[in-house]
């Protein structure tokens, strides 16, 4: 663990002593590096057990596939805000990448923890990094807003959270992840129980976040800076998913019943964001409300509970954070161009930016869903999981797959294809970096066709 | 003999490989010089398919079926994904023929598309199409088939939507994935039934640990997914709309291959259908409608592009009766049969096209036999093979189905619907030679009209070959695992080619007719069912469409994420503690003696309060 953290932390150093020339290329070096050495994880021991384990850390088949993918994603949101950075003062850059790597050492921890306090902690301490990463570099007024909305609304919602661990933690004597799974079900019964299993779930279902408690991300995704949407989409929703799954197992009893309201929400959201992609103009919105709608898909998988339902979580929310971050890529290498997140005033991107066009219809179709990529692995056995529970989900999950391939292609549609509007006359080609991270995000997740089992929780 | 299954699987994977590898060649950085086109795919094709004959004859010959499975995809804890392969009757017939339609249909693309700068990359395209066909075809599990399915799915949204800076072709493109993706979610659905139920997707497994269960939701499942692929009625539209792409993609995707995948699967899954009435009838019943339905539309329509089409729709509702008669096997010949012609057709209806700058009017053409005898002698001739005329293609397959058809104990009804859309098929097939072939040219005087090149003449001449002699070769060669009713009632063995001619000589009379003036002014009906396509796309395109959108505007968007949400979450909070917030903050405003002389006052009286 530590031979990840450790660097991670020495990245700090390295953006504030490297000579300005250098920043860029000895951070983005750097954290690939650490980005390779991650991936040695993925060579499990082969049992569903943990391993690596130290005082507080270890990594199990669950939160792996989940710390590669924030590894990962660092080089890649360091590659991204090359451009739009390149114009501040050099402190400001070195405190920007420093920003990114605090974000990715609470990250590092959260997934890592063994003890539910530490992450806790952590989860929380996310969210600091992230409203700097909003408000400060953010380029409109109105991220004030979304930086409080972003606040208000997951604090307010992990408050509770704290509560019912510390009760846990008075229960049980421990919140150590290696026991809980088997500590003793402490008897659920009066209204307060019920409560305090909802509290121990509230928070992560706002950071996915559940339908009904989504508003703050869309904000958030349209004034974030691209490196902000990036890891808000790829890996920070996750953590709700993350801990959702680790909490699922101390709430065994009482999930069966109580979840139905919530598993109910998500898959109705999955229909009414699909819905709200249609009618979007605004394209960071669109990609927002997309991960509202596949998040729901994911919180349905996890609060059903069946193995299918945790690994087609997982794999969902891995994929998922590489395509919607790649999509966010994307639509902001269109912004940079046309200084303008209104599909309608850019289209016919094809035209101008043929490469891009490939890479829009990669993410696209990664986006519907198409087999054999890995969402739609995760899509079927979730769906799968959830038609098992009850026949009439078929009817929602259904219309969301019909849905989401509506506005994925209609996204792509509005971009890339018809003719090029009057009043773009002089585009910027595509640099070689952004073709190389597109490149990064979409590669990995053609690589996952060939052995998804990476990415398969505890069910491999 | 061992090496049989050894060459099997071998071809098989050469046939990928020979496929692959041209793609492959496209991702190298330096770009391909305008001949690739020609040089590597259409090569790799016709490779391909003279490799793919070895299997066919070994199948001929010996019987052989293969079935490979070579590679553990993915595992859950009991449930496995394997990589699992199928040659067997279907798949070892009709990958040749695949191969052979898209070798011609490739050969003519190069003529058709020769002006278009991104060639290669239409080219590209469809073999990366037939690709996917051929993972479909062969595919030995569900999610195989799925891969497949979508894969050629989402390639007939990149060639619909080939010229994309038209409005029209983007938005053909997009109905035609959405129209699939409501097929699609049968295709899920029923694959989420069979794991819950059976535990697995391989074909064989589901096949047996199926047979004592209830598979009529499964099944439906599949039948809603080969109503969205094959354009049965309900989830037709698309299918008309899907011209808007280039001739040659309508020739492949439209008519031979992709959209007989539906099909493909129910004979996929005849096994599991064969002992459900309830499917069977509703088979019979969508597939009846849809051949007269759409038989009816093609009679009125007047772009000879959508009269093909319509008529594909309408064979594929035959291929949909076929298989409600649980006659799969010649549902499958007819597929087999039906790709010839109907590529053909749609070459030659190409090849006229662009002999007549991109006309598609059939009233203003006219008297190509004279200019484009090779074209229009084809044209023809697959008008022929369509309507059944015995000896050709078609008559092999459709006389056995509407033979089967007769001698069967089914509902009369959906019968009785397939003989009429039999004579419509004449009746608009004439139509299509009158107005292009016969009478008068109608067309601009200076069209550049030259049918003399090898890539045009050769490949709409192979499958004019086809379309004579497959129904021959395929009914002589295999043997149908059910035994056709070989003895009937005369009016039942000639009702087929009984109600085609009554169609015939009903066009013929109507159209001399036309010639003919009875009436000084005539008084001319509009056709508006025919002609508004039964309106069903005004209908169904707007309405469904109109009422999600106001769901995601009005609903989704606006009644609940802007207002209610807000109101009842941050907006609430905001509004609950600003009065406290103003009330406090209100009262400390530095009044130094109002503060004193109130803490004054109650300092007092708490202490009045003490000493009382």
């Amino acid at each position: 663990m530590l031979k990840i953290l450790i660097p991670t932390m020495m990245l700090i150093p390295t953006t504030w002593l490297a000579p300005s020339k250098h920043i860029w290329p000895s951070a983005l070096a750097h954290s690939l590096i650490i980005a390779i050495f991650s991936l040695l994880w993925l060579s499990s021991p082969g049992e569903t057990g943990w391993w690596l384990l130290s005082n507080l850390m270890a990594l199990d088949p669950l939160s792996t596939p989940l710390l590669v993918l924030t590894c990962w994603l660092l080089p890649l949101m360091i590659l991204a805000s090359q451009n739009h950075t390149s114009a501040e003062p050099v402190n400001r850059q070195r405190m920007y990448l420093m920003l990114l790597t605090s974000l990715q050492i609470f990250l590092i921890i959260a997934f890592s923890a063994t003890e539910v306090l530490l992450f806790y902690v952590m989860f929380e301490a996310t969210l600091i990094p992230t409203l700097i990463l909003i408000t400060r570099w953010g380029s409109q007024g109105e991220r004030l807003n979304a930086g409080t909305y972003f606040l208000f609304y997951t604090l307010a919602a992990s408050l509770p959270l704290l509560v019912a661990l510390l009760i846990l933690q008075k229960t049980t004597g421990s919140l150590s992840l290696l026991p809980l799974p088997y500590a003793a079900a402490f008897p659920l019964i009066s209204v307060a129980d019920k409560l305090w299993w909802a509290g121990c779930l509230l928070a992560f279902l706002v950071k996915m976040p559940l339908y009904g408690m989504h508003l703050w991300l869309p904000k958030a995704h349209v004034e974030a800076p691209i490196a902000g949407s990036m890891i808000l989409a790829a890996v920070l929703l996750k953590l709700g998913g993350y801990g959702m799954m680790r909490m699922m197992v101390v709430l065994e009893p009482l999930t069966k019943e109580l979840s139905y309201p919530f598993i109910i929400l998500a898959l109705w959201g999955v229909i009414m964001t699909g819905s709200v992609c249609l009618r979007q103009t605004d394209l960071k919105s669109l990609i927002a409300y997309s991960s509202v709608g596949h998040m729901g898909l994911v919180a349905g998988g996890i609060l059903i509970q069946t193995p299918w339902g945790f690994t087609g979580a997982l794999i969902l929310m891995i994929a998922h954070g590489l395509t919607s971050s790649a999509l966010l890529c994307l639509a902001n290498t269109n912004y940079e161009r046309t200084h303008t997140r209104t599909m309608m005033l850019a289209r016919g991107m094809q035209m101008l930016l043929p490469l891009m066009t490939s890479w829009w219809f990669i993410a696209t179709l990664a986006n519907l869903a198409l087999p054999p990529l890995p969402n739609l692995m995760g899509e079927l056995m979730i769906i799968t999981s959830l038609f098992n529970w009850s026949w009439m989900t078929i009817v929602l999950t259904g219309g969301g797959t019909l849905i989401t391939a509506g506005y994925s292609l209609y996204m792509f549609l509005m971009t890339q294809r018809g003719p090029v509007p009057q009043h773009i006359l002089a585009l910027n080609p595509s640099h070689t970096r952004e073709h190389l991270l597109l490149a990064l995000h979409l590669l990995p997740l053609l690589l996952l066709i060939l052995n998804p089992t990476l990415v398969w929780g505890w069910t491999a | 003999m061992q090496s049989t299954p050894l060459i099997m699987t071998t071809t098989l994977f050469l046939i990928f490989t020979i496929l692959i590898y041209p793609v492959l060649t496209t991702l190298s950085p330096t770009p391909k010089t305008t001949t690739w086109a020609v040089l590597q795919a259409k090569t790799a094709i016709k490779l391909a398919f003279f490799v793919s004959l070895l299997p066919l004859f070994l199948f001929l010959n010996e019987g052989t079926e293969a079935v490979i499975t070579n590679f553990s995809w993915m595992n859950t804890i009991i449930f496995d994904v394997n990589m699992s392969f199928k040659f067997d009757f279907y798949s070892v017939i009709f990958t040749p023929i695949a191969l052979y339609v898209s070798w011609s249909i490739l050969e003519f693309a190069s003529w058709y598309m020769h002006s278009d700068p991104y060639m290669n990359r239409f080219f590209k395209y469809l073999l990366v199409f037939l690709i996917a066909m051929i993972v479909l075809v062969t595919a030995n599990n569900m999610f195989q088939i799925f891969i497949g399915w979508e894969g050629v799915g989402i390639m007939s949204f990149l060639l619909i939507g080939w010229w994309y800076g038209r409005a029209d072709a983007n938005t053909a493109a997009l109905q035609a994935v959405l129209y699939n993706r409501v097929g699609d979610i049968g295709l899920i659905f029923a694959m989420a039934w069979m794991a819950t139920t059976l535990n697995s997707w391989e074909m064989q497994q589901i096949f047996v640990s199926a047979q004592s269960l209830d598979l009529t939701p499964p099944l439906l499942g599949l039948v809603l997914a080969a109503t969205g692929k094959s354009a049965q009625f309900g989830l037709h539209p698309w299918l008309p709309s899907a011209m808007e792409g280039p001739t040659p993609v309508s020739a492949l995707l439209h008519s031979s291959t992709m959209v007989v995948a539906g099909i493909f699967l129910l004979v996929r899954a005849g096994p599991l259908m064969e002992n459900n009435p309830f499917i069977l009838t509703t088979c019979l019943c969508l597939g009846a409608l849809t051949t007269l339905f759409t038989a009816t539309c093609a009679l009125t329509q007047n772009d000879i592009k959508k009269i093909v089409a319509f008529s594909t729709s309408s064979q594929l509702g035959l291929m949909m009766v076929t298989i409600g008669l649980n006659q799969p096997q010649l549902a499958f010949l007819h597929i087999c049969t039906h790709a010839f012609f109907k590529a053909m057709l749609f070459l030659c209806s190409g090849s006229i096209i662009h002999s007549l700058n991109d006309e598609q009017d059939i009233r203003k053409m006219g008297g190509m036999h004279h200019l484009t005898p090779f074209t229009s002698s084809c044209l023809t001739l697959g008008s022929l093979a369509l309507t059944g005329t015995p000896f050709m293609a078609g008559f092999f397959s459709k006389d056995a189905i509407i033979e089967a058809l007769n001698t069967s104990h089914l509902n009369a009804w959906a019968l009785a619907l397939t003989l009429l859309a039999t004579s419509f098929t004449a009746i608009y097939s004439l139509r299509v030679v009158f107005f292009v072939s016969m009478g008068h040219p109608r067309f601009n005087s200076f069209s550049p009209i030259n049918e003399n090149n090898t890539a045009v003449v050769n490949p709409i001449k192979r499958l004019a070959w086809g379309s004579i002699i497959a129904g021959l070769l395929i009914t002589s060669n295999i043997v149908l695992p059910k035994t056709p009713v070989m003895t009937m009632h005369p009016s039942l063995k000639l009702a087929a080619l009984i109600v085609t001619i009554l169609g015939l000589l009903i066009a013929l009379e109507l159209a001399s007719l036309t010639n003919k003036q009875f009436k000084p002014t005539p008084k001319l009906l509009t056709h508006n069912f025919s002609n508004m396509l039964g309106f069903y796309p005004p209908i169904m395109h707007r309405l469904p469409s109109q009422l999600n959108l106001f769901l995601g505007q009005f609903i989704a968007t606006q009644m609940v994420d802007q207002a209610w949400l807000d109101k009842v979450g941050p907006k609430a909070v905001y509004a609950t503690n600003l009065p406290l917030i103003t009330t406090t903050s209100n009262a400390q405003q530095g009044m130094v003696k109002t503060f004193l002389a109130l803490f004054f006052l109650t300092f007092l009286i708490a202490l009045l309060l003490l000493a009382a």
